[in-house]
Formats: C-alpha cells, sequence, structure tokens
C-alpha cells in the first residue's frame, strides 16, 4: 500500500497499530518505485479491513502486489 | 571426491579455525572438523550455514567437538570472493534504535528500513552489533524482529550488548540474537574487515 508522502505512512502505522491490524513498514520495492519510500506491507485478506480502518482519515495512493 | 578432509582446528586460536574450515569447504564436498570450545564450534556452525552446507556436531569424550559438514546440492564457494573481500568479517553496529540525527520518528522509520533491508540482501554481514537504544529492537515486540530471526537462521550472529539490556531492564525480554560483553563486542569491533554503522 503506497502513500504519497512519509508522513501519511507514519499516521496510517499508528492507525493500523491501534487497530492491533497486522503490518509492517518497509522500504517500497524497487520495481515499483525508483525513489526512496516507505510503503505498508500486509496479507491481501485483510486489505479491506485495512481500507476501513483508513477511510477518511489517510489518504492511500495506491495498492500494488509485493510481487509483480 | 567422496574422501572427507579432516581440518584439526584444536588448539588453534580465532580465527584460524573458520579460516582453514573455510578454505576446506571451498574445494571438498564432506569436510570434519574437530574443535576444542564453543566459540570456535558455534563460528563454524554458522560458517557453514551460511555458504549451504548441512552440519552435524558430535560432543566428543574428551569435550572436543566434531563437526560434520557436508555439501548441499548446487552450492558452490568461490574462493575468490576471499581474495576481493576485506581481509575480516563484514560487521555492522546499531548503536541506537534511530537512524540518522535530528527526528527520531523519522530515525525510527529509517533504522527499521534499513534492517529489513540488510535482512534481504545476498551479501549478508558476519555480525551485527546492538548496543545503547540499539538493544530495544532486540527484545519482545520490536517490528524487526522477523527481520532479526531471519538473519539468524542465515548464519548472521547477533551480539546483543548485556549492559544495555540491564539499563532499560529488558534483559529477560531477549527476543533475538545472544546477550555479549564489553570484551566480545571490541573483540568483534577491532577483527573487522569492514565496519559499517547506520
Amino acid at each position: 500500500m503506497l502513500f504519497k508522502a512519509v508522513s501519511y505512512v507514519l499516521k496510517a502505522e499508528k492507525i493500523l497499530k491501534a487497530e492491533s491490524i497486522p503490518h509492517k513498514i518497509i522500504p517500497v520495492p524497487k520495481h515499483i518505485s525508483s525513489d526512496c519510500g516507505v510503503c505498508v506491507r500486509f496479507e491481501p485478506a485483510i486489505q479491506n479491513k485495512i481500507e476501513a480502518a483508513l477511510l477518511n482519515k489517510v489518504q492511500i495512493e495506491k495498492i500494488r502486489p509485493l510481487n509483480d | 571426491m567422496g574422501d572427507t578432509k579432516v581440518v584439526d582446528a584444536r588448539g588453534l586460536a580465532c580465527p584460524q579455525p573458520v579460516v582453514l574450515t573455510k578454505q576446506a569447504l571451498e574445494i571438498n564436498e564432506k569436510v570434519t572438523v574437530l574443535v576444542d570450545n564453543e566459540t570456535a564450534l558455534e563460528n563454524i556452525k554458522r560458517l557453514g550455514t551460511k555458504l549451504g552446507f548441512a552440519i552435524k556436531v558430535e560432543t566428543k569424550k574428551d569435550s572436543t567437538f566434531e563437526i560434520k559438514l557436508k555439501r548441499k546440492k548446487g552450492v558452490v564457494v568461490s574462493s575468490c570472493s576471499a581474495a576481493t573481500a576485506a581481509p575480516g568479517p563484514f560487521i555492522i553496529v546499531i548503536s541506537a534504535n534511530t537512524m540518522g540525527q535530528g527526528n527520531d520518528e523519522l530515525g525510527s522509520v529509517l533504522i527499521k528500513s534499513f534492517l529489513h533491508t540488510v535482512a534481504e540482501q545476498p551479501q549478508k554481514p558476519d555480525t551485527i552489533i546492538f548496543y545503547n537504544t540499539g538493544v530495544k529492537l532486540t527484545v519482545e515486540g520490536s517490528e524487526v524482529l522477523d527481520d532479526l530471526k531471519q538473519l539468524e537462521s542465515a548464519g548472521v550472529q547477533l551480539l546483543v550488548c548485556g549492559t544495555c539490556l540491564n539499563y532499560f531492564e529488558i534483559k529477560d525480554k531477549l527476543a533475538a540474537g545472544t546477550v555479549s560483553n564489553m570484551y566480545d563486542i571490541l573483540d568483534a569491533m577491532s577483527r573487522a574487515g569492514r565496519l559499517l554503522t547506520p
């Protein structure tokens, strides 16, 4: 899950942690972007949960599969 | 090819046992190493894991250890890497639970990204040393535990400063790595061929 800026990622992390939704902040994989950045990695099964948690709180830029 | 090369490293001082074993592993399918102390035993086991060898350890009656190493299929140990590599282990020192200075929130994100990336690289360090707030990354609840455990199972040695764990009162919460002391930490750092601290 990609966001517009690092601060968005940090905000998303706070929300996900507060709701105990499993996730991990990782560097954006090279095949997705060559820019430095971090994103949220999660199990596909809980995508809805995460989207619901972040709805109206943090804007999600893009969701890409980890292994293209 | 079917013969086993025996390396008798009993009585030899560090790093001789590892150096001789590595040389033997480059050209032999099966190597048996004899050592007389636990430190050498652990070092050889880690070397074997790192290079892709199956390991079997037997404790002998005279308290020495016999380590049988067998090359797994498709594993090639390149000796040219020894020539171009630094003459000594590759060490990473994590001296804080943040990376860079000025902003801790950002620093926390960076150190986690850093360790995650280290865990993903094929060229892994030989040892990672943690001290001061760096030890906080090795205890229960740390967000990089999965990366640290992955590194450990790939043969990377994780040394965690005992004094620091003590100071932060988290010694009983250690979840990755082994508790170490200033002597071992200094020893590792001074032997390094390459030392990196983020």
